[in-house]
């Protein structure tokens, strides 16, 4: 249980920083609140969360919060623990041979590494999309939407799997453009649309949060535009935290912020977190204004 | 002594022009000599071969190849000679061995990868080795002394449980058979296969298995998915490779097989592969054409394994893009 | 906290824990059952054939000339493996060298032929070796020999030699290589003094590797050198070896002498094989511990 005014410090103890918050900040603003669950706009609650690779620390005592219903982006240079970060939040930093963490994630109440947890349970709660699309090459385009929400068991029979293949298609703005083609195989179309597959499949799962590691880094502008729109769709449904090393993505996009930066120990660590809009016009901390501007990173 | 500074690539491009050059450097010599000792080696091979057909071919002559091949009668006494028992039993053993095997291996190559990996990796790959190792001819003492006589009550258990009802379950079952031919064969390929299948599993790519445990997949949601549809062919040329190292074992076989030129209607029968009866027969082969005979199922044990290993290599070299050194 | 979770996350079907559950302890069984012929085999060899390994005798005595008498010992067939086995190393290892150095260095219609015959070679039974050279050296000479088996020996031996040194010597980093042109090294200079020290380990496990697995081979030698119950030195003619011992020795494994006998031997050529692998593998591991040297 953390009390409310311990969350306001946190930027001021971020290793590397020389000058104190300069601005006073408003106590109802992007501090972190009890974990209890009280705050019922909250999907996800980050405490204290370590991670390593081995004997290397990969992002050191983060504490945020995720809004539901909302887009939050995490950005940040190269190397400060962004896609670490996305990854422990639905276990998959744990898939690693030798990767490991500490610290509390909790997801309406309940932590997420507690020994009761299934990971495959979360996992089908918090959803993950990758940099790189990774459709299921010897599946079509049809059964790399229908075959994991099958094993999961959350569809029998033709009809249903029919229902649900053309809903999530549909929510991922892909179902035009595939309708005729179902049966072709899930690595014969563009970047694009290969990612808003992978996002399909990742709705069959009827998440209640998605994860979007660097969606579109490997993809077109054109594509990338489309996805962007999508994200802006789903998020009356959903949860969305991105990564993303594209400023203007993230501020065309998301409406909350996390800024992370790797600290002297080569570690990331949360520098501050608030409104979108805030964050790229009056950031609280001066190390976010020299990112935002290009002075490094 | 200068030499012109040459580029040239390692993957061995003849520099043209050195003879025209006239240079007698060490270079022209070692290539020589290299040249030599190469050809030298080819021409061996290639006359040992050449005689080996030669030597048999009388016995091609006499029953023609395809009657040779087919023929189901053996007889040295009466000069009739016909190579389908044992092309009969190296196929069945082969095909009891890999049942038994592949399996086996697969469920070892997934465990090595999906449930296992790292901590358990080094003290397999030295048992793999070791296993693979052992002579034939120490396999083949202990089949005979250890495990044909306890095999014995169990083929005689499904025998007469089973036999009436399961086609080549039945009798005889002397312990000795087509069937612990397999059982020693497939102790002997497991090794193999499970290590070339264990690296064809490691290298799905990452972004795949980590797709499926993104979407809520257990491990073996994992492997039915991504790890074993994408490894279908490397899995298919371990397997090539395996039947290989079957057909040509020799020195286990012959000595848990039985012995029989019949061709036997159960597994649990004795019998012979055409490896082992060659190894069996030879030094004693008196009778007329018999040594000739027996070499001809030595070229039929040839022109068998080549076929195999050329498959192997096909598959290999269809879906890994190059040539991989051999095994 | 139990069923919070399983409100809040929902929980993977019975079904479905159970079929993970089953396979994990399915690739356990498989794991094990692969295993336990090892240890069946070694275990079994050790405990019957260590008696007969502590006996000195049983290295400095032939075998008796009746087979089901009691005593004696490998003598026959240990020099008789020795000098196969090494006369095949001296054989092929240089020829394999040859070969491969010749196949990476210079390449060509003739290189490819000769890799293409010794990859045939690599898949072939051994006993069909065994024929290869009966038909051209034991029908010309008349008379089995140990000389026969030797070059039957180098045979098996020079696929597994040649396979191993292309591969090392392919390995040979990109800018070793350039730099040694750079020097102005000729050919035979780069090779003797760069590359082939740089794959030395490598080459000696690939060495190691066919030694291992020559020594174990029985059926090449069937009839080639045929086996001798009596000693001799002497390479023309038949000799024992102690794979064929075993052999002979299992066949006759009604007596309990020859059973004795058998796993003794049994058990030392294993140990030596183990020995040799063991060693290649260490080999291996300290090359590449040794960092970027190859």
């Amino acid at each position: 249980m953390t009390s409310d005014s311990e969350g306001l410090q946190l930027a001021a103890s971020a290793p590397g920083l020389s000058t104190p918050p300069t601005a006073t900040v408003p106590a109802q603003s992007s501090g972190p609140v009890a974990v209890d669950g009280s705050a019922p706009d909250l999907a996800i609650q980050v405490r204290g969360l370590n991670a390593w690779y081995g004997e290397r620390r990969a992002i050191r005592d983060v504490t945020m919060d995720v809004r539901a219903n909302a887009i939050t982006a995490i950005i940040g240079p190269s190397g400060s623990g962004k896609s670490t970060l996305i990854r422990c939040l639905d276990r998959m930093h744990e898939v690693v041979p030798g990767a490991r963490s500490s610290g509390q994630v909790t997801y309406q109440g309940v932590d997420i590494f507690d020994p009761d947890v299934e990971p495959a349970a979360v996992r089908r709660t918090i959803g993950m999309v990758f940099q790189q699309p990774n459709p299921f090459p010897t599946m079509s385009i049809y059964d790399n939407v229908a075959a994991p929400a099958r094993f999961n068991g959350l569809v029998k029979g033709r009809k249903d799997q029919d229902a649900l293949v053309e809903r999530c298609l549909r929510q991922a703005a892909l179902w035009d453009e595939v309708k005729d083609k179902l049966g072709h195989g899930g690595t014969s179309l563009s970047g694009g649309q290969q990612q808003r597959l992978c996002i399909a499949r990742s709705l069959a799962m009827e998440p209640k949060v998605l994860l979007m590691d660097e969606p579109c880094s490997a993809l077109d502008p054109v594509a990338t535009l489309q996805v962007e729109q999508l994200m802006t769709e789903l998020k009356s449904e959903y949860t969305i935290v991105i990564v993303t090393h594209n400023m203007q993505q993230a501020s065309r996009v998301s409406d909350r912020t996390a800024f992370l930066n790797m600290g002297e120990d080569r570690a990331g660590y949360l520098v501050e977190e608030g409104p979108t809009a805030q964050i790229f016009t009056h950031p609280r901390q001066q190390l976010t204004n020299d990112y935002i501007s290009g002075r490094f990173g | 002594m200068f030499q012109t500074k040459r580029v040239t690539s390692r993957e061995g491009a003849p520099s043209l022009g050195s003879f025209h050059r006239r240079r007698w450097t060490g270079d022209l010599t070692l290539r020589a000599g290299l040249a030599i000792v190469t050809l030298g080696i080819s021409v061996v091979l290639a006359i040992m071969m050449v005689e080996s057909f030669a030597d048999a071919s009388p016995v091609y002559e006499k029953f023609g190849i395809l009657g040779f091949v087919t023929g189901t009668k053996w007889a040295p006494s009466f000069t009739i000679y016909g190579a389908w028992p044992f092309i009969y039993g190296t196929l069945l053993t082969s095909l009891i061995g890999l049942v038994i095997a592949v399996p086996i291996s697969v469920l070892i190559a997934l465990l090595l990868t999906e449930l296992a990996p790292a901590r358990l990796r080094a003290p397999f790959g030295i048992a793999v080795d070791l296993l693979a190792a052992v002579p034939s001819v120490v396999y083949g003492l202990w089949g005979l002394i250890v495990l044909v006589p306890a095999m014995r009550p169990f083929e005689q258990g499904v025998s007469a449980t089973l036999g009436s009802v399961v086609p080549f379950l039945g009798p005889p079952t002397p312990g000795a058979s087509y069937f612990a031919a397999g059982v020693i064969l497939a102790i002997m390929i497991i090794p193999i296969i499970s290590a070339v299948t264990r690296e064809v599993f490691a290298s799905t790519p990452r972004l795949q298995r980590e797709a499926v445990l993104a979407l809520g997949g257990t491990r073996w949601d994992v492997a039915r998915t991504v790890t074993l549809p994408i490894g279908r062919a490397g899995l298919l040329a371990a397997v090539v490779l395996g039947l290989g190292r079957a057909v040509g074992e020799t020195i286990a076989v012959t000595m848990v097989i039985g012995n029989s030129n019949n061709i036997g209607t159960s597994i649990f029968a004795p019998g012979f592969t055409l490896a082992s009866v060659i190894a069996n027969e030879f030094n004693e082969a008196t009778e007329t054409l018999h040594p000739e005979a027996l070499i001809a199922l030595g070229t039929v044990l040839l022109v068998l394994s080549v076929i195999v290993n050329a498959v192997a290599v096909a598959i290999r070299n269809r879906f890994t893009g190059g040539a991989r050194s051999g095994f | 906290m139990a069923s919070d979770a399983s409100v809040v996350f929902g929980q993977t079907s019975l079904d479905r824990r159970f079929k993970e559950r089953l396979f994990v302890a399915l690739a356990v069984v498989a794991l094990v059952l692969a295993l336990i012929p090892l240890a069946a085999v070694f275990g079994y060899i050790f405990v019957n054939g260590i008696g007969s390994l502590l006996s000195i005798d049983f290295f400095l005595k032939d075998p008796p000339a009746d087979l089901t008498a009691a005593g004696g010992g490998v003598r026959n067939a240990l020099v008789g493996t020795f000098e196969m086995t090494g006369l095949a190393t001296i054989i092929a290892v240089p020829v394999g060298l040859a070969v491969a150095v010749f196949a990476i260095e210079f390449g060509g219609g003739l290189a490819r032929a000769a890799r293409f015959l010794i990859d045939v070679l690599n898949g072939l039974p051994s006993i069909v070796v065994g024929i290869f050279v009966y038909a051209s050296v034991v029908v010309t000479q008349g008379h089995f020999s140990g000389l026969a088996g030797a070059l039957a020996l180098a045979i098996v031996m020079l696929p597994v030699v040649t396979v191993s040194a292309e591969e090392i010597l392919r390995l040979t980093p990109h800018p070793i290589a350039e730099g040694a042109r750079a020097l102005g090294l000729s050919r035979w200079r780069s090779i003797l003094s760069v590359f082939m020290p740089i794959g030395l380990s490598g080459i000696v496990t690939g060495v190691l590797l066919g030694i291992s697995r020559a020594i174990g081979e029985t059926a090449p030698l069937l009839f080639t050198t045929l086996g001798n119950n009596f000693f001799t030195p002497d390479l023309n003619q038949p000799m024992q070896a102690l794979p064929l011992l075993i052999y002979r020795d299992a066949l006759n494994s009604a007596y309990q002498t020859a059973r004795d006998r058998a796993f003794g031997a049994a058990l030392l050529l294993v140990l030596i094989v183990f020995g040799l692998n063991l060693l290649g593998r260490w080999l291996t591991t300290r090359r590449r511990l040794a960092g970027s040297s190859r």
